[in-house]
Protein backbone atom coordinates (compact mmCIF):
# COMPACT_ATOMS: atom_id res chain seq x y z
CA UNK A 1 0.00 0.00 0.00
CA UNK A 2 2.78 2.20 0.88
CA UNK A 3 4.63 1.88 -2.52
CA UNK A 4 1.42 2.46 -4.26
CA UNK A 5 0.88 5.75 -2.53
CA UNK A 6 4.43 6.84 -3.36
CA UNK A 7 3.77 6.27 -7.00
CA UNK A 8 0.60 8.19 -6.81
CA UNK A 9 2.34 11.03 -5.04
CA UNK A 10 5.10 11.04 -7.74
CA UNK A 11 2.61 11.24 -10.49
CA UNK A 12 0.73 14.06 -8.81
CA UNK A 13 4.02 15.98 -8.34
CA UNK A 14 5.00 15.66 -11.98
CA UNK A 15 1.59 16.81 -13.02
CA UNK A 16 1.89 19.94 -10.85
CA UNK A 17 5.31 20.72 -12.23
CA UNK A 18 4.04 20.42 -15.73
CA UNK A 19 1.25 22.79 -14.90
CA UNK A 20 3.41 25.45 -13.17
CA UNK A 21 6.66 25.65 -15.18
CA UNK A 22 6.33 27.23 -18.68
CA UNK A 23 7.36 25.17 -21.53
CA UNK A 24 10.11 27.67 -22.71
CA UNK A 25 11.95 27.83 -19.40
CA UNK A 26 12.07 24.37 -19.48
CA UNK A 27 13.78 24.78 -22.86
CA UNK A 28 17.49 24.37 -22.82
CA UNK A 29 19.95 27.65 -23.39
CA UNK A 30 22.87 27.10 -25.67
CA UNK A 31 26.43 28.41 -24.95
CA UNK A 32 26.35 30.56 -28.06
CA UNK A 33 23.20 32.34 -26.92
CA UNK A 34 24.61 32.80 -23.50
CA UNK A 35 27.78 34.33 -24.95
CA UNK A 36 25.74 36.75 -27.07
CA UNK A 37 23.66 37.66 -24.10
CA UNK A 38 26.72 38.25 -22.02
CA UNK A 39 28.28 40.43 -24.71
CA UNK A 40 25.13 42.47 -24.99
CA UNK A 41 25.01 42.97 -21.24
CA UNK A 42 28.64 44.09 -21.25
CA UNK A 43 28.00 46.57 -24.10
CA UNK A 44 25.04 47.97 -22.25
CA UNK A 45 27.10 48.31 -19.14
CA UNK A 46 29.82 50.22 -21.07
CA UNK A 47 27.25 52.55 -22.57
CA UNK A 48 25.73 53.21 -19.19
CA UNK A 49 29.16 54.02 -17.83
CA UNK A 50 29.86 56.40 -20.76
CA UNK A 51 26.52 58.10 -20.24
CA UNK A 52 27.28 58.48 -16.57
CA UNK A 53 30.62 60.16 -17.41
CA UNK A 54 29.01 62.46 -19.99
CA UNK A 55 26.30 63.35 -17.54
CA UNK A 56 28.87 64.24 -14.92
CA UNK A 57 30.69 66.50 -17.42
CA UNK A 58 27.42 68.13 -18.43
CA UNK A 59 26.61 68.76 -14.84
CA UNK A 60 30.00 70.48 -14.38
CA UNK A 61 29.46 72.61 -17.49
CA UNK A 62 25.99 73.58 -16.38
CA UNK A 63 27.36 74.57 -13.02
CA UNK A 64 30.00 76.78 -14.61
CA UNK A 65 27.43 78.41 -16.88
CA UNK A 66 25.23 79.09 -13.92
CA UNK A 67 28.12 80.73 -12.13
CA UNK A 68 28.85 82.89 -15.19
CA UNK A 69 25.22 83.81 -15.49
CA UNK A 70 25.18 84.86 -11.89
CA UNK A 71 28.22 87.05 -12.42
CA UNK A 72 26.74 88.60 -15.57
CA UNK A 73 23.53 89.37 -13.77
CA UNK A 74 25.51 90.89 -10.95
CA UNK A 75 27.54 93.07 -13.38
CA UNK A 76 24.42 94.15 -15.22
CA UNK A 77 22.78 95.12 -11.98
CA UNK A 78 25.80 97.16 -10.93
CA UNK A 79 26.00 98.88 -14.32
CA UNK A 80 22.34 99.71 -14.21
CA UNK A 81 22.70 101.16 -10.76
CA UNK A 82 25.68 103.27 -11.86
CA UNK A 83 23.88 104.44 -14.99
CA UNK A 84 20.90 105.43 -12.93
CA UNK A 85 23.14 107.34 -10.54
CA UNK A 86 24.98 109.07 -13.42
CA UNK A 87 21.72 110.07 -15.07
CA UNK A 88 20.49 111.49 -11.81
CA UNK A 89 23.74 113.42 -11.35
CA UNK A 90 23.64 114.78 -14.91
CA UNK A 91 20.05 115.83 -14.49
CA UNK A 92 20.90 117.57 -11.24
CA UNK A 93 23.89 119.32 -12.86
CA UNK A 94 21.83 120.41 -15.86
CA UNK A 95 19.22 121.79 -13.52
CA UNK A 96 21.87 123.68 -11.54
CA UNK A 97 23.80 125.13 -14.56
CA UNK A 98 21.91 126.63 -17.49
CA UNK A 99 23.10 125.52 -20.91
CA UNK A 100 25.38 128.07 -22.62
CA UNK A 101 23.65 130.14 -25.24
CA UNK A 102 24.48 129.22 -28.80
CA UNK A 103 26.55 131.81 -30.64
CA UNK A 104 24.73 133.13 -33.65
CA UNK A 105 26.32 133.04 -37.07
CA UNK A 106 25.34 136.67 -37.66
CA UNK A 107 25.65 139.57 -35.28
CA UNK A 108 25.17 143.32 -35.40
CA UNK A 109 26.34 145.69 -32.75
CA UNK A 110 27.24 149.30 -32.20
CA UNK A 111 30.27 150.52 -30.31
CA UNK A 112 32.08 153.83 -30.45
CA UNK A 113 32.51 156.95 -28.41
CA UNK A 114 31.06 160.36 -27.74
CA UNK A 115 32.65 163.59 -26.56
CA UNK A 116 31.52 166.96 -25.33
CA UNK A 117 34.02 169.81 -25.13
CA UNK A 118 34.11 173.12 -23.35
CA UNK A 119 37.07 175.38 -23.97
CA UNK A 120 38.56 178.72 -24.72
CA UNK A 121 41.37 180.07 -26.77
CA UNK A 122 43.04 182.72 -24.65
CA UNK A 123 42.44 185.77 -26.81
CA UNK A 124 40.79 189.12 -26.01
CA UNK A 125 38.05 188.58 -28.59
CA UNK A 126 37.16 185.02 -27.70
CA UNK A 127 35.08 183.65 -24.87
CA UNK A 128 34.74 180.27 -23.31
CA UNK A 129 32.08 178.10 -24.86
CA UNK A 130 30.93 174.58 -25.49
CA UNK A 131 32.90 173.92 -28.61
CA UNK A 132 32.21 170.37 -29.65
CA UNK A 133 29.61 167.64 -29.47
CA UNK A 134 30.94 164.58 -31.20
CA UNK A 135 29.10 161.31 -31.67
CA UNK A 136 31.28 158.64 -33.23
CA UNK A 137 29.47 155.31 -33.61
CA UNK A 138 31.09 152.23 -35.08
CA UNK A 139 28.74 149.71 -36.63
CA UNK A 140 29.94 146.12 -36.74
CA UNK A 141 28.18 143.43 -38.71
CA UNK A 142 29.56 139.90 -38.51
CA UNK A 143 28.25 137.67 -41.26
CA UNK A 144 30.41 134.61 -40.64
CA UNK A 145 33.52 133.46 -38.83
CA UNK A 146 35.76 135.34 -41.22
CA UNK A 147 33.73 138.19 -42.70
CA UNK A 148 33.08 141.45 -40.88
CA UNK A 149 31.74 144.75 -42.12
CA UNK A 150 32.67 147.74 -40.01
CA UNK A 151 32.04 151.41 -40.47
CA UNK A 152 32.69 154.45 -38.30
CA UNK A 153 31.24 157.93 -38.40
CA UNK A 154 32.02 161.24 -36.81
CA UNK A 155 28.92 163.34 -36.30
CA UNK A 156 29.75 166.89 -35.18
CA UNK A 157 28.26 170.36 -35.13
CA UNK A 158 29.63 173.53 -36.67
CA UNK A 159 28.44 177.08 -36.14
CA UNK A 160 27.28 178.83 -39.30
CA UNK A 161 28.08 182.31 -37.91
CA UNK A 162 29.24 184.82 -38.93
CA UNK A 163 28.02 184.27 -42.49
CA UNK A 164 24.61 182.82 -41.68
CA UNK A 165 22.42 181.64 -38.85
CA UNK A 166 22.00 178.23 -37.39
CA UNK A 167 24.40 175.35 -37.37
CA UNK A 168 25.43 172.55 -39.61
CA UNK A 169 25.61 168.89 -38.70
CA UNK A 170 28.68 167.30 -40.19
CA UNK A 171 28.77 163.58 -40.80
CA UNK A 172 32.17 162.26 -41.77
CA UNK A 173 32.73 158.69 -42.80
CA UNK A 174 35.91 157.79 -40.97
CA UNK A 175 36.09 154.29 -42.34
CA UNK A 176 33.89 151.70 -44.00
CA UNK A 177 35.51 148.39 -44.78
CA UNK A 178 34.62 144.85 -45.64
CA UNK A 179 37.10 142.68 -43.75
CA UNK A 180 37.79 139.20 -45.06
CA UNK A 181 40.00 137.07 -42.82
CA UNK A 182 41.56 134.74 -45.33
CA UNK A 183 43.64 132.87 -42.77
CA UNK A 184 45.49 133.43 -39.50
CA UNK A 185 48.05 135.65 -41.17
CA UNK A 186 46.18 137.60 -43.80
CA UNK A 187 43.13 139.84 -43.66
CA UNK A 188 41.95 141.84 -46.65
CA UNK A 189 40.13 145.14 -46.17
CA UNK A 190 38.25 146.87 -48.95
CA UNK A 191 36.63 150.27 -48.79
CA UNK A 192 37.46 153.46 -46.95
CA UNK A 193 40.48 152.45 -44.88
CA UNK A 194 42.10 154.00 -41.85
CA UNK A 195 45.66 154.32 -43.07
CA UNK A 196 48.37 152.65 -40.98
CA UNK A 197 50.69 155.64 -41.09
CA UNK A 198 51.91 155.41 -37.54
CA UNK A 199 49.29 154.12 -35.12
CA UNK A 200 47.37 157.25 -34.20
CA UNK A 201 44.67 157.12 -36.88
CA UNK A 202 43.81 153.52 -36.01
CA UNK A 203 44.11 153.74 -32.24
CA UNK A 204 43.57 157.41 -31.52
CA UNK A 205 39.80 157.70 -31.45
CA UNK A 206 38.48 160.38 -29.13
CA UNK A 207 37.76 157.91 -26.38
CA UNK A 208 41.24 156.40 -26.62
CA UNK A 209 43.12 159.69 -26.77
CA UNK A 210 44.08 161.08 -23.39
CA UNK A 211 44.01 164.62 -24.76
CA UNK A 212 40.95 166.41 -26.13
CA UNK A 213 42.70 167.28 -29.38
CA UNK A 214 45.01 165.57 -31.84
CA UNK A 215 48.76 166.05 -32.08
CA UNK A 216 49.43 168.89 -34.49
CA UNK A 217 51.66 167.02 -36.98
CA UNK A 218 48.88 164.55 -37.75
CA UNK A 219 47.61 167.32 -40.05
CA UNK A 220 50.27 166.52 -42.61
CA UNK A 221 49.15 162.90 -43.00
CA UNK A 222 45.94 161.58 -44.54
CA UNK A 223 43.79 159.77 -41.98
CA UNK A 224 42.08 157.46 -44.44
CA UNK A 225 41.90 156.48 -48.07
CA UNK A 226 39.69 154.58 -50.48
CA UNK A 227 41.25 151.34 -51.63
CA UNK A 228 42.40 147.94 -50.44
CA UNK A 229 44.62 146.82 -47.60
CA UNK A 230 46.26 143.51 -46.72
CA UNK A 231 47.32 143.11 -43.12
CA UNK A 232 48.12 140.54 -40.48
CA UNK A 233 50.34 139.53 -37.61
CA UNK A 234 52.84 136.77 -37.00
CA UNK A 235 53.33 135.55 -33.42
CA UNK A 236 56.94 135.50 -32.27
CA UNK A 237 58.10 133.49 -29.29
CA UNK A 238 55.91 132.45 -26.41
CA UNK A 239 55.28 135.66 -24.50
CA UNK A 240 52.88 137.43 -26.83
CA UNK A 241 55.42 139.01 -29.13
CA UNK A 242 54.37 139.65 -32.69
CA UNK A 243 55.46 141.07 -35.99
CA UNK A 244 52.72 143.01 -37.73
CA UNK A 245 52.42 144.18 -41.31
CA UNK A 246 50.06 146.19 -43.44
CA UNK A 247 50.19 146.89 -47.16
CA UNK A 248 47.71 149.17 -48.86
CA UNK A 249 46.85 150.70 -52.19
CA UNK A 250 44.52 153.72 -52.20
CA UNK A 251 43.61 156.53 -54.55
CA UNK A 252 45.96 158.71 -52.55
CA UNK A 253 46.40 162.44 -52.23
CA UNK A 254 45.19 164.63 -55.05
CA UNK A 255 45.17 168.20 -56.29
CA UNK A 256 42.28 170.57 -55.71
CA UNK A 257 42.66 172.29 -59.07
CA UNK A 258 44.56 169.49 -60.85
CA UNK A 259 47.85 171.44 -60.77
CA UNK A 260 50.92 170.66 -58.72
CA UNK A 261 51.10 174.03 -57.02
CA UNK A 262 52.00 173.65 -53.37
CA UNK A 263 48.80 175.21 -52.09
CA UNK A 264 46.62 172.72 -54.00
CA UNK A 265 47.65 169.53 -52.20
CA UNK A 266 44.54 167.68 -50.98
CA UNK A 267 45.37 164.87 -48.57
CA UNK A 268 41.80 163.96 -47.68
CA UNK A 269 39.83 163.89 -50.94
CA UNK A 270 40.04 161.71 -54.04
CA UNK A 271 37.58 159.04 -53.01
CA UNK A 272 36.71 158.24 -56.59
CA UNK A 273 33.61 160.29 -57.33
CA UNK A 274 33.93 164.00 -57.95
CA UNK A 275 31.32 166.66 -57.26
CA UNK A 276 30.58 166.81 -61.01
CA UNK A 277 29.71 163.12 -61.06
CA UNK A 278 32.88 162.01 -62.78
CA UNK A 279 34.14 158.73 -61.39
CA UNK A 280 37.73 157.65 -61.26
CA UNK A 281 41.03 158.47 -59.69
CA UNK A 282 42.10 162.04 -60.29
CA UNK A 283 45.45 160.75 -61.46
CA UNK A 284 46.23 157.57 -63.30
CA UNK A 285 48.17 155.66 -60.66
CA UNK A 286 47.09 155.00 -57.09
CA UNK A 287 49.24 155.55 -54.04
CA UNK A 288 50.74 152.68 -52.09
CA UNK A 289 52.27 152.16 -48.71
CA UNK A 290 52.45 150.05 -45.61
CA UNK A 291 53.66 149.59 -42.09
CA UNK A 292 55.81 147.02 -40.31
CA UNK A 293 55.62 146.86 -36.56
CA UNK A 294 57.23 144.85 -33.78
CA UNK A 295 55.46 144.35 -30.49
CA UNK A 296 57.48 143.01 -27.59
CA UNK A 297 55.76 142.50 -24.23
CA UNK A 298 57.88 140.90 -21.54
CA UNK A 299 54.99 140.61 -19.10
CA UNK A 300 51.50 142.06 -18.80
CA UNK A 301 51.59 145.88 -18.69
CA UNK A 302 55.25 145.93 -19.71
CA UNK A 303 55.84 146.24 -23.43
CA UNK A 304 57.50 148.07 -26.28
CA UNK A 305 56.14 148.60 -29.76
CA UNK A 306 57.98 150.20 -32.64
CA UNK A 307 56.87 150.64 -36.21
CA UNK A 308 57.92 152.19 -39.48
CA UNK A 309 55.46 153.14 -42.16
CA UNK A 310 55.19 155.14 -45.33
CA UNK A 311 53.18 156.03 -48.39
CA UNK A 312 53.98 157.42 -51.79
CA UNK A 313 52.16 158.26 -54.99
CA UNK A 314 51.43 160.97 -57.53
CA UNK A 315 49.17 163.76 -56.38
CA UNK A 316 48.55 166.11 -59.32
CA UNK A 317 46.33 165.12 -62.22
CA UNK A 318 49.16 164.95 -64.73
CA UNK A 319 51.34 162.93 -62.39
CA UNK A 320 54.16 165.40 -62.64
CA UNK A 321 54.69 165.42 -58.88
CA UNK A 322 54.93 162.81 -56.19
CA UNK A 323 54.00 162.84 -52.53
CA UNK A 324 55.94 160.77 -50.01
CA UNK A 325 55.48 160.18 -46.30
CA UNK A 326 57.61 158.34 -43.76
CA UNK A 327 56.55 157.73 -40.16
CA UNK A 328 58.30 156.18 -37.19
CA UNK A 329 56.16 155.32 -34.18
CA UNK A 330 56.96 153.94 -30.75
CA UNK A 331 55.12 153.18 -27.53
CA UNK A 332 56.32 151.96 -24.14
CA UNK A 333 54.39 150.72 -21.11
CA UNK A 334 56.19 150.25 -17.83
CA UNK A 335 53.75 148.94 -15.23
CA UNK A 336 50.00 149.58 -15.38
CA UNK A 337 50.64 153.23 -14.54
CA UNK A 338 53.24 154.56 -16.99
CA UNK A 339 52.79 155.06 -20.70
CA UNK A 340 54.98 156.91 -23.20
CA UNK A 341 54.37 157.06 -26.92
CA UNK A 342 55.03 159.23 -29.90
CA UNK A 343 55.52 159.53 -33.64
CA UNK A 344 57.91 161.24 -35.99
CA UNK A 345 56.71 162.03 -39.49
CA UNK A 346 58.24 163.61 -42.54
CA UNK A 347 56.59 164.18 -45.89
CA UNK A 348 57.99 165.29 -49.23
CA UNK A 349 55.78 167.13 -51.68
CA UNK A 350 57.05 167.78 -55.18
CA UNK A 351 55.53 170.99 -56.47
CA UNK A 352 55.75 173.02 -59.65
CA UNK A 353 56.10 176.36 -57.89
CA UNK A 354 58.16 175.70 -54.76
CA UNK A 355 60.23 172.71 -55.55
CA UNK A 356 60.10 169.90 -53.02
CA UNK A 357 58.74 170.99 -49.65
CA UNK A 358 58.88 168.95 -46.48
CA UNK A 359 55.97 169.31 -44.08
CA UNK A 360 57.09 167.48 -40.97
CA UNK A 361 56.71 167.18 -37.24
CA UNK A 362 56.71 164.90 -34.26
CA UNK A 363 54.95 164.42 -30.96
CA UNK A 364 55.56 162.61 -27.74
CA UNK A 365 53.24 162.17 -24.78
CA UNK A 366 53.39 160.51 -21.41
CA UNK A 367 50.95 159.58 -18.73
CA UNK A 368 51.23 158.51 -15.11
CA UNK A 369 48.29 157.05 -13.18
CA UNK A 370 48.40 158.11 -9.57
CA UNK A 371 47.05 154.73 -8.53
CA UNK A 372 50.69 153.73 -8.74
CA UNK A 373 51.35 155.72 -5.56
CA UNK A 374 49.13 153.33 -3.56
CA UNK A 375 47.62 156.19 -1.61
CA UNK A 376 44.28 154.42 -1.28
CA UNK A 377 42.46 157.71 -1.85
CA UNK A 378 39.61 157.21 -4.35
CA UNK A 379 39.79 160.58 -6.07
CA UNK A 380 43.54 160.58 -6.38
CA UNK A 381 43.70 156.96 -7.42
CA UNK A 382 41.39 157.69 -10.35
CA UNK A 383 43.61 160.45 -11.72
CA UNK A 384 46.18 160.27 -14.48
CA UNK A 385 48.57 163.10 -15.14
CA UNK A 386 49.44 163.61 -18.80
CA UNK A 387 51.86 165.78 -20.73
CA UNK A 388 52.57 166.19 -24.42
CA UNK A 389 54.99 168.01 -26.67
CA UNK A 390 54.25 168.31 -30.36
CA UNK A 391 55.69 170.35 -33.18
CA UNK A 392 54.83 170.94 -36.82
CA UNK A 393 56.44 172.79 -39.69
CA UNK A 394 54.75 173.24 -43.04
CA UNK A 395 58.07 173.09 -44.85
CA UNK A 396 57.72 176.25 -46.86
CA UNK A 397 60.64 178.55 -47.42
CA UNK A 398 61.92 180.82 -44.69
CA UNK A 399 59.63 183.80 -44.28
CA UNK A 400 56.72 182.05 -46.01
CA UNK A 401 56.32 179.04 -43.84
CA UNK A 402 54.46 178.48 -40.61
CA UNK A 403 55.24 176.32 -37.65
CA UNK A 404 54.13 175.64 -34.11
CA UNK A 405 55.66 174.14 -31.02
CA UNK A 406 53.18 173.22 -28.32
CA UNK A 407 53.42 172.03 -24.74
CA UNK A 408 50.33 170.54 -23.18
CA UNK A 409 49.73 169.58 -19.58
CA UNK A 410 46.59 167.98 -18.27
CA UNK A 411 44.82 165.27 -16.38
CA UNK A 412 42.35 162.48 -16.91
CA UNK A 413 39.85 161.53 -14.23
CA UNK A 414 38.41 158.06 -14.69
CA UNK A 415 34.82 158.15 -13.45
CA UNK A 416 34.30 154.61 -14.73
CA UNK A 417 36.32 152.44 -17.07
CA UNK A 418 34.56 154.07 -20.03
CA UNK A 419 33.59 157.55 -18.79
CA UNK A 420 36.43 160.03 -18.45
CA UNK A 421 36.85 163.68 -17.72
CA UNK A 422 39.82 165.27 -19.44
CA UNK A 423 41.25 168.71 -19.03
CA UNK A 424 44.38 170.25 -20.48
CA UNK A 425 46.10 173.59 -20.86
CA UNK A 426 48.20 174.35 -23.91
CA UNK A 427 51.09 176.74 -24.41
CA UNK A 428 51.95 177.40 -28.03
CA UNK A 429 54.88 179.03 -29.76
CA UNK A 430 53.70 179.65 -33.29
CA UNK A 431 55.02 181.68 -36.20
CA UNK A 432 54.28 182.48 -39.83
CA UNK A 433 51.15 183.40 -41.74
CA UNK A 434 49.15 180.61 -40.09
CA UNK A 435 50.35 181.20 -36.55
CA UNK A 436 48.08 179.92 -33.77
CA UNK A 437 47.05 181.66 -30.53
CA UNK A 438 49.52 181.34 -27.71
CA UNK A 439 47.35 179.65 -25.08
CA UNK A 440 44.19 177.61 -24.81
CA UNK A 441 42.40 175.24 -22.50
CA UNK A 442 39.97 172.45 -23.25
CA UNK A 443 37.73 170.43 -20.96
CA UNK A 444 36.15 167.27 -22.28
CA UNK A 445 33.88 164.44 -21.22
CA UNK A 446 34.56 161.26 -23.13
CA UNK A 447 32.46 158.15 -23.17
CA UNK A 448 33.36 154.91 -24.86
CA UNK A 449 30.60 152.42 -25.56
CA UNK B 1 56.53 167.07 -66.93
CA UNK B 2 58.20 164.54 -64.69
CA UNK B 3 61.92 164.35 -64.93
CA UNK B 4 63.66 161.06 -65.76
CA UNK B 5 64.87 161.00 -62.18
CA UNK B 6 61.31 161.20 -60.94
CA UNK B 7 60.22 158.49 -63.32
CA UNK B 8 63.01 156.17 -62.22
CA UNK B 9 62.26 156.77 -58.57
CA UNK B 10 58.57 156.16 -59.10
CA UNK B 11 59.24 152.95 -61.01
CA UNK B 12 61.56 151.82 -58.24
CA UNK B 13 58.92 152.32 -55.58
CA UNK B 14 56.14 150.84 -57.66
CA UNK B 15 58.24 147.75 -58.41
CA UNK B 16 59.24 147.39 -54.78
CA UNK B 17 55.70 147.63 -53.48
CA UNK B 18 54.46 145.22 -56.11
CA UNK B 19 57.09 142.69 -55.10
CA UNK B 20 56.20 143.10 -51.44
CA UNK B 21 52.52 142.64 -52.20
CA UNK B 22 53.17 139.48 -54.20
CA UNK B 23 55.41 138.13 -51.44
CA UNK B 24 52.70 138.76 -48.86
CA UNK B 25 50.05 137.04 -50.93
CA UNK B 26 52.38 134.08 -51.56
CA UNK B 27 53.05 133.75 -47.85
CA UNK B 28 49.36 133.78 -47.06
CA UNK B 29 48.50 131.25 -49.73
CA UNK B 30 51.13 128.81 -48.51
CA UNK B 31 49.66 128.69 -45.00
CA UNK B 32 46.58 126.68 -44.05
CA UNK B 33 43.31 128.53 -43.90
CA UNK B 34 41.68 128.94 -40.52
CA UNK B 35 38.44 130.50 -39.61
CA UNK B 36 38.97 133.65 -37.65
CA UNK B 37 35.98 133.86 -35.42
CA UNK B 38 37.15 131.71 -32.56
CA UNK B 39 34.54 128.98 -32.36
CA UNK B 40 35.36 125.57 -30.91
CA UNK B 41 36.31 124.02 -34.20
CA UNK B 42 38.69 126.79 -35.02
CA UNK B 43 40.33 126.55 -31.63
CA UNK B 44 41.00 122.87 -32.13
CA UNK B 45 42.51 123.57 -35.49
CA UNK B 46 44.65 126.26 -34.01
CA UNK B 47 45.91 123.94 -31.29
CA UNK B 48 47.77 121.87 -33.83
CA UNK B 49 48.46 124.42 -36.52
CA UNK B 50 52.00 125.54 -35.79
CA UNK B 51 54.63 125.26 -33.14
CA UNK B 52 54.40 128.98 -32.64
CA UNK B 53 50.73 128.60 -31.85
CA UNK B 54 51.39 125.99 -29.21
CA UNK B 55 54.09 128.11 -27.64
CA UNK B 56 51.97 131.22 -27.57
CA UNK B 57 49.20 129.41 -25.74
CA UNK B 58 51.47 129.09 -22.73
CA UNK B 59 50.09 132.50 -21.81
CA UNK B 60 46.54 132.43 -20.54
CA UNK B 61 43.74 134.25 -22.27
CA UNK B 62 43.64 136.69 -19.38
CA UNK B 63 47.36 137.44 -19.76
CA UNK B 64 46.99 137.96 -23.49
CA UNK B 65 43.98 140.17 -22.89
CA UNK B 66 46.00 142.37 -20.54
CA UNK B 67 49.00 142.44 -22.84
CA UNK B 68 47.15 143.30 -26.02
CA UNK B 69 44.18 145.35 -24.90
CA UNK B 70 45.46 147.53 -22.07
CA UNK B 71 48.08 149.17 -24.24
CA UNK B 72 45.37 151.14 -26.04
CA UNK B 73 42.39 151.45 -23.73
CA UNK B 74 41.11 150.89 -20.22
CA UNK B 75 39.82 147.52 -19.18
CA UNK B 76 36.54 146.30 -20.65
CA UNK B 77 34.87 143.76 -18.43
CA UNK B 78 33.80 140.38 -19.83
CA UNK B 79 30.27 140.80 -18.56
CA UNK B 80 29.74 143.94 -20.65
CA UNK B 81 28.89 141.86 -23.72
CA UNK B 82 27.45 138.48 -24.64
CA UNK B 83 29.63 135.68 -26.07
CA UNK B 84 28.32 136.41 -29.55
CA UNK B 85 29.09 140.10 -29.21
CA UNK B 86 32.56 139.33 -27.93
CA UNK B 87 33.13 137.28 -31.05
CA UNK B 88 32.19 140.25 -33.21
CA UNK B 89 34.27 142.63 -31.13
CA UNK B 90 37.33 140.41 -31.22
CA UNK B 91 37.14 140.21 -35.01
CA UNK B 92 37.08 144.01 -35.04
CA UNK B 93 39.96 144.31 -32.59
CA UNK B 94 42.03 141.63 -34.26
CA UNK B 95 41.94 143.69 -37.46
CA UNK B 96 42.27 147.09 -35.86
CA UNK B 97 45.12 146.27 -33.49
CA UNK B 98 46.73 143.59 -35.65
CA UNK B 99 46.50 140.95 -32.92
CA UNK B 100 47.82 137.51 -33.95
CA UNK B 101 44.92 135.17 -34.68
CA UNK B 102 45.80 132.53 -32.11
CA UNK B 103 46.14 135.18 -29.39
CA UNK B 104 42.83 136.70 -30.44
CA UNK B 105 41.18 133.30 -30.08
CA UNK B 106 42.60 132.83 -26.59
CA UNK B 107 41.39 136.27 -25.56
CA UNK B 108 37.97 135.56 -27.05
CA UNK B 109 37.76 132.27 -25.21
CA UNK B 110 38.58 134.01 -21.94
CA UNK B 111 36.06 136.80 -22.48
CA UNK B 112 33.31 134.39 -23.47
CA UNK B 113 33.93 132.14 -20.52
CA UNK B 114 33.88 135.04 -18.12
CA UNK B 115 30.94 136.77 -19.73
CA UNK B 116 28.46 134.81 -17.61
CA UNK B 117 25.92 134.63 -20.41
Amino acid sequence: MRSHSLVIRGLIGCALICLVVPIQTIAEVSDEDFAKLKSTVEDLSTEVQTLKTTHAEDQATIQKLQQKENKTEETATTAQQEATAATAAATAAAAATPAPAAISTHDFMVVGDAEVQFGQVIHPSQHAAFTLADFAPIFLFRTSDNVLFETGFDVTLSNNAPNSSGYTTNIDLSFATLDYMYNDYLTALLGQILLPLGTYSERGAGWLNKFPDDPLPRQILPENGAGIELRGALPLGDQGQSLTYALFGVNGPSSVDSSSNASQLDLFGNVGTQSNGVQGNLHEHPAGGGRIGWFYPWKPHYDVEVGISGEFGPWDNNENSLWYAAVVDAAVHVSPYVEIKGEYMNTWVQTSDMGTIQPRGWWIQGGYKLAGLNLDVPFVSNLELVARYDTIKDGLLEGMGSGTDRITGGLVYYITNTLWFEGDYEWLHSYGPNALPSQAYILQMSYGF
Amino acid sequence: MPTPDHRNRRNFWLSGSGAALIAGIFFALTHPTHCAGGDGKTEKQADTSTSNTAQTQKLSGQDLYTINCSRCHTERYPREWTPGQWKTLMMHMRVRANIPADQAREILKYMQEESGN
